[in-house]
């Protein structure tokens, strides 16, 4: 191939692969029975769901004050939940479309993956505000469109539904970004299939032939997602920032939310990437494509989020100091001090200090410590939710109306089944369509392959000059 | 397309490289190429095959700009002649307000209105059967195809000969 | 050619530019608009050399920011031309000696700068007072030198290691990895440092307002105004026949960079706005209404120029590959965002030095020049609500001064770094081809 590459870089694909080794590697898998540990995960993630969908329906019949939440603290589990979920949600498009725009092609790797984590987690986060409310059948109040109940509209100027547009949209332009992607895949997998499963990909790969005239239009059409997706995946959490930042609560009203939760879902998202692949890689035999020098790239992705946001802490801090403004000195000196000191603990302990052991070469290629890192992570940018929102709502203006929130069991059921559906989901997923972009790998083999580019590379072309 | 069933004679080569140089070959002895079929979007391809540059970009910008104006005009209308309400001590017009909400209908429009206009000029969508030359061109072969019909057995032979020295690997015929 | 020469006539002409910045500036220190002359400020002088001060140095810094953060993203497009950037950071060692003449003015008072410098202001002023354990001349003078400083470390050590990369062999990358460890650790020095002293340098200049976005805010400020400048000096070098493997697909990124952060400076600008404009808390709106009220004319401007205008020109392909369309939209921003900054610096001083005037009328007895003082401020003024000639003669002075330094840097070494891992990967660059690993049309 003529592209130049710098023997500098490492490969990306292992294994002196072929190209039909790459069919082989990631179709494969979408064609045989699921081994015993898939089938376990699968009934403990089903288990997991079941205990939520009790616990919703438990809601929905009691009644929402089977949640701890009071007069005080209106916000509780349901948001820290949303915004947890939602931030996860951040990682896919990132990395299809910023590494995209940003030419970094380990990007291929994962960004199948991430994309359908994406999704999912859009739809764990749409969960809660569609249920906070204890009336789901009325959701359709939040939608604005002509109606019997007089011209009475939504309000546009409100950042609640801000959010409902931003994350419809969100999920829609994630969902239609990842399909078309994904389209090309299928066909392959229709292509090797017989019978029933046969008719099935047929359909749901939509005719695709492989065209030179189709590529085209694919590639032109994935780009300008891309570019598309780039701003929206910043206004998302931008718009969910502005739940909080656009209101007077000292803690919450302060300009440097948007880029601040948007560094933090990224942080968050990239961190749930790396719990998935981790056990992928190892589940489905694909350590040639999430290589660790993926891996490594994406620690060093988590360590870049997990200092901005760590700026952005420190920012807050000071800025609160340098305020002079009493509630606002006051509502981080009880984040650090209060009855909450220990989220505020687990915050800094997870997101800011730990992932500075990324600084090391070894840390970061190392599995295990990857693993464990991307849990710390994961509990770290919940804590942070969970610092910002109850505990600043807990010491009201009014010292007479202070108080304190710890979730029912019901809540905490919901969360738990939200995370049963997230795997559920991603379980079937792994099953049904090829989880890395063969494609895509395919396309960056002869740029990316250890045997044309980095140590082994070197060696072929000496013994062949000698 | 569909009323006349296509014979098409079709090559199927190994590698991308060797399928540029086909296609270059082709090009230069002017034969008239009905499709090429990838496995993966090949670089450099479309300006050998002389594919015109797609033009989904400018209906991209055309159904973002839809999705801005409903927004924008939408909300300044119900805000401020349909049904004005004053929301925190904010003009009825509060454009710094409107501005969440237009960004995500420009994209929300855009977005699918190209997808759709993608599959729609593509020939694809759900249940759509097109008929494809062979299974292992969504794995590792690299197709040129042309169309037969009507030419004669000379200039059909032309096209063997064609493929054999172009490197091919294996030469078949498909009526579609 | 891969030799640079800075010669005799673009040095004289840049020489002549300095003078004329020089001249301009000694026409401003008689120059205060009259509401404020009384206080014998010179105002219109200092903000001038602070704002100028501010804006070039921060190039420098960005310069060399960006060229860590694409060293340590194993970006290779760009190598061809980092020796732009790497020339550029130089721009830091005048630039510290310029905001130290600010620091010492702080303790001498030569200037007026900042309300907080002054001792009897804060002492009655309990925010001021409160405020007074960051913002004093320990933290702004030491402050500078230590962090500046610090930068003037790295940028050197930066182009060191980067010219003894030229001289040792390709065969090992050892010198590449060596500069890469520097790059990374530059990065969070450079993030927590550089907010600091945005808020000395800049937001300070309104003493009693603060925003937790603001060091972001000018920081996508001064990234955009380095790529403008940096398109314009590849451009201009390429017409003297040097650069000649940077192509337009290099170009075509540069583009790329410009497009997209001048939409993410307007993000951040939307977002600073609408959310001191959504919680309509007085002593945050305080800011953004000054400047509507009172300086209309740089408040919609800055958005037109920075936003409107190079999203509708850049959105297209053709236009970020073509000379014309890029050398109007970087002249555009880069002139831009020079505004911008003399948007964040002029109305907070303005109002500093009609205080100052407002206790000199008072002191002189004059009562009612108080009242003259605090009605002007709604009034036109050459210099403070607009650039004034003297102005863009300053601008100019200041560019040729770093573009004098930029250029004196790049006549030391070769333009291209022949030793670089990814120089082949920048000299083969196609903007398509990377996007996707595969496929394209030109």
């Amino acid at each position: 191939m003529s592209a130049a590459v710098s023997s500098i870089r490492e490969p990306l694909i292992t294994g002196h692969k072929t190209y039909h080794d790459i069919t082989e590697d990631l179709i494969g898998p979408t064609e045989k029975a699921p081994n015993f540990s898939w089938v376990v995960a699968f009934l403990l993630s089903v288990t997991l769901l079941s205990f939520g969908i009790f616990c919703l329906i438990w809601t929905f019949w009691v009644g929402i004050g089977s949640w701890n939440l009071n007069r005080t603290i209106g916000w509780g589990y349901d948001i820290t939940n949303f915004v947890w979920w939602i931030g996860i949600g951040h990682a896919g498009t990132l990395i299809s479309a910023i590494l995209l725009l940003f030419r970094q092609k380990w990007r291929t790797g994962v960004n199948r993956a991430a994309e359908a984590m994406t999704i999912f987690a859009v739809m764990c986060a749409g969960l809660f505000p569609a249920t906070h409310t204890g009336r789901p059948w009325l959701d359709f109040f939040m939608f604005p469109y002509p109606n019997t109940r007089g011209p009475l509209w939504v309000n546009f100027n409100s950042p609640l539904l801000w959010d409902l547009f931003a994350i419809s949209t969100y999920f829609t332009v994630s969902l239609l970004f990842w399909y078309t992607g994904l389209v090309p895949d299928l066909a392959s997998v229709r292509d090797r299939a017989k019978g029933v499963r046969r008719k099935i990909y047929s359909f749901v790969s939509m005719g695709w032939t492989g065209s030179a005239k189709h590529w085209q239009r694919h590639e032109y059409l994935s780009l300008i997602l891309a570019g598309l997706a780039t701003p929206l995946v910043l206004s998302v959490h931008t718009i969910v920032s502005f739940d909080f930042a656009t209101s007077v609560i000292p803690g919450w009203h302060t300009t440097i939310f948007p880029p601040y939760f948007v560094a933090g879902a990224v942080f968050s998202g990239f961190a749930m990437v790396q719990t998935l692949m981790v056990i992928t890689r190892k589940i489905l035999n694909l350590n040639d494509y999430i290589t660790l020098a993926h891996i490594e790239s994406m620690n060093k992705v988590i360590l870049l989020t997990g200092t901005i946001v760590g700026t952005a802490y420190l920012t807050e801090l000071f800025i609160a100091w340098y305020s002079q403004y009493t509630y606002e000195q006051y509502a981080f000196f009880n984040r650090a001090t209060g009855p909450y000191f220990w989220s505020y603990i687990g915050m800094m302990g997870c997101n800011l200090i730990i992932p500075q052991i990324f600084w090391w070469k070894k840390m970061r290629r190392n599995i295990w410590v990857t693993f464990l890192m991307s849990i710390f992570v994961n509990i770290g940018m919940w804590f942070e939710r969970f610092v910002i929102i109850p505990t600043t709502l807990a010491r009201d203006y009014l010292p007479s109306s202070w108080s304190y929130y710890w979730p029912s069991w019901v809540e905490i059921g919901i969360f738990i089944g939200t995370i049963g559906l997230f795997f559920v989901l991603y379980l079937i997923f792994c099953r049904v369509a090829p989880v890395v972009a063969a494609a895509e790998i395919k396309a960056i083999l002869k740029t990316a392959g250890d045997q044309y580019v980095g140590e082994n590379a070197k060696k072929q072309t000496h013994s062949h000059s000698h | 397309m569909k009323d006349q069933n296509k014979e098409v004679l079709y090559g199927l080569y190994d590698d991308d490289e060797i399928l540029l140089d086909a296609v270059k070959q082709a090009r230069e002895n002017h034969l008239d190429i009905w499709d090429v079929f990838t496995p993966f979007p090949v670089h450099g391809l479309d300006p050998i095959l002389g594919l015109a540059e797609s033009r989904l970009h400018i209906a991209g910008f055309i159904y973002g700009a839809i999705g801005t104006a409903i927004a924008f005009f939408g909300m300044s209308w119900v805000f401020t002649r349909d049904w004005p309400i004053i929301f925190g001590g904010k003009p009825y017009w509060s454009v710094p307000a409107f501005i969440p909400v237009t960004f995500e209908l420009t994209v929300l429009l855009c977005a699918i209105g190209m997808v759709v206009s993608f599959y729609i000029v593509n020939g694809q969508g759900f249940g759509v059967d097109n008929p494809t030359l062979d299974d292992r061109i969504t794995d590792d072969k690299f197709c040129i195809a042309f169309q037969t019909n009507g030419k004669s057995e000379s200039e059909i032979e032309k096209l063997r000969s064609f493929f054999s020295e172009s490197g091919a690997s294996e030469v078949n015929s498909k009526t579609i | 050619m891969n030799q640079y020469t800075f010669d005799s006539k673009l040095k004289t002409t840049l020489l002549a530019g300095i003078g004329l910045g020089v001249l301009c500036m000694i026409a401003t220190w008689f120059a205060d608009p009259a509401q404020i002359a009384e206080g014998h400020t010179h105002m219109r002088f200092w903000t001038n050399f602070l704002h100028n001060t501010v804006f070039f140095t921060g190039i420098a810094f960005i310069s060399l920011f960006v060229l860590a953060a694409f060293t340590t993203a194993y970006a290779g497009w760009y190598v061809l031309f980092k020796r732009i950037w790497e020339a550029y950071s130089f721009f830091l060692i005048p630039g510290l000696i310029l905001l130290l003449i600010l620091g010492v003015g702080n303790i001498t008072h030569f200037h007026h700068l900042y309300h907080w410098a002054d001792a009897a202001e804060v002492a009655n002023d309990r925010v001021l007072l409160g405020k007074s354990g960051f913002l004093n001349n320990t933290w702004y003078t030491g402050g500078t030198l230590v962090v500046v400083g610090l930068w003037i470390f790295f940028a050197m050590k930066l182009r060191s290691l980067s010219l003894e990369e030229d001289r040792s062999g390709t065969a090992d990358y050892s010198i590449h990895r060596k500069i890469r460890i520097w790059c990374a650790t530059f990065m969070p020095i450079a993030a927590f440092s550089s907010a600091a002293m945005i808020w000395l340098w800049v937001m300070s200049v309104d003493a009693h307002w603060y925003s937790t976005m603001f060091a972001w805010y000018s920081t996508a400020s001064w990234f955009v105004s380095a790529t403008a400048l940096t398109i314009l000096m590849l451009i201009y070098l390429k017409s003297k026949g040097y650069y000649t493997q940077v192509t337009e697909e290099h170009l075509h990124d540069l583009g790329k960079f410009l497009f997209a952060f001048s939409v993410f400076w307007t993000y951040l600008w939307f977002d600073q706005y609408m959310l001191i404009w959504y919680a309509n808390v007085g002593e945050e709106t305080i800011y953004f209404k000054t400047r509507i009220d009172q300086f209309p004319v740089l408040f919609y401007g800055n958005l037109i120029i920075n936003f409107v205008l190079p999203f509708l020109i850049l959105m297209r392909n053709t236009t970020k590959r073509k000379y014309g369309t890029l050398i109007f939209t970087s002249v555009l921003l880069f002139f831009g965002h020079w505004w911008d900054f003399f948007l964040m610096i002029k109305p907070g001083t303005l109002e500093t030095a009609e205080h100052v005037a407002h206790m000199h009328a008072e002191s002189s007895d004059h009562g009612d020049h108080g009242d003259h003082a605090a009605h002007a401020a709604s009034s036109f003024i050459e210099g403070f609500t607009i650039p004034g000639l003297l102005e863009i003669g300053t601008f100019i002075g200041f560019l040729c001064l770093f573009l004098f330094v930029a250029y004196s840097q790049l006549a030391k070494a070769d333009l291209i770094p022949l030793n670089d891992p990814y120089l082949e990967e920048s000299t083969h660059h196609e903007v398509q081809q990377d996007l996707s690993g595969a496929g394209g049309h030109h």
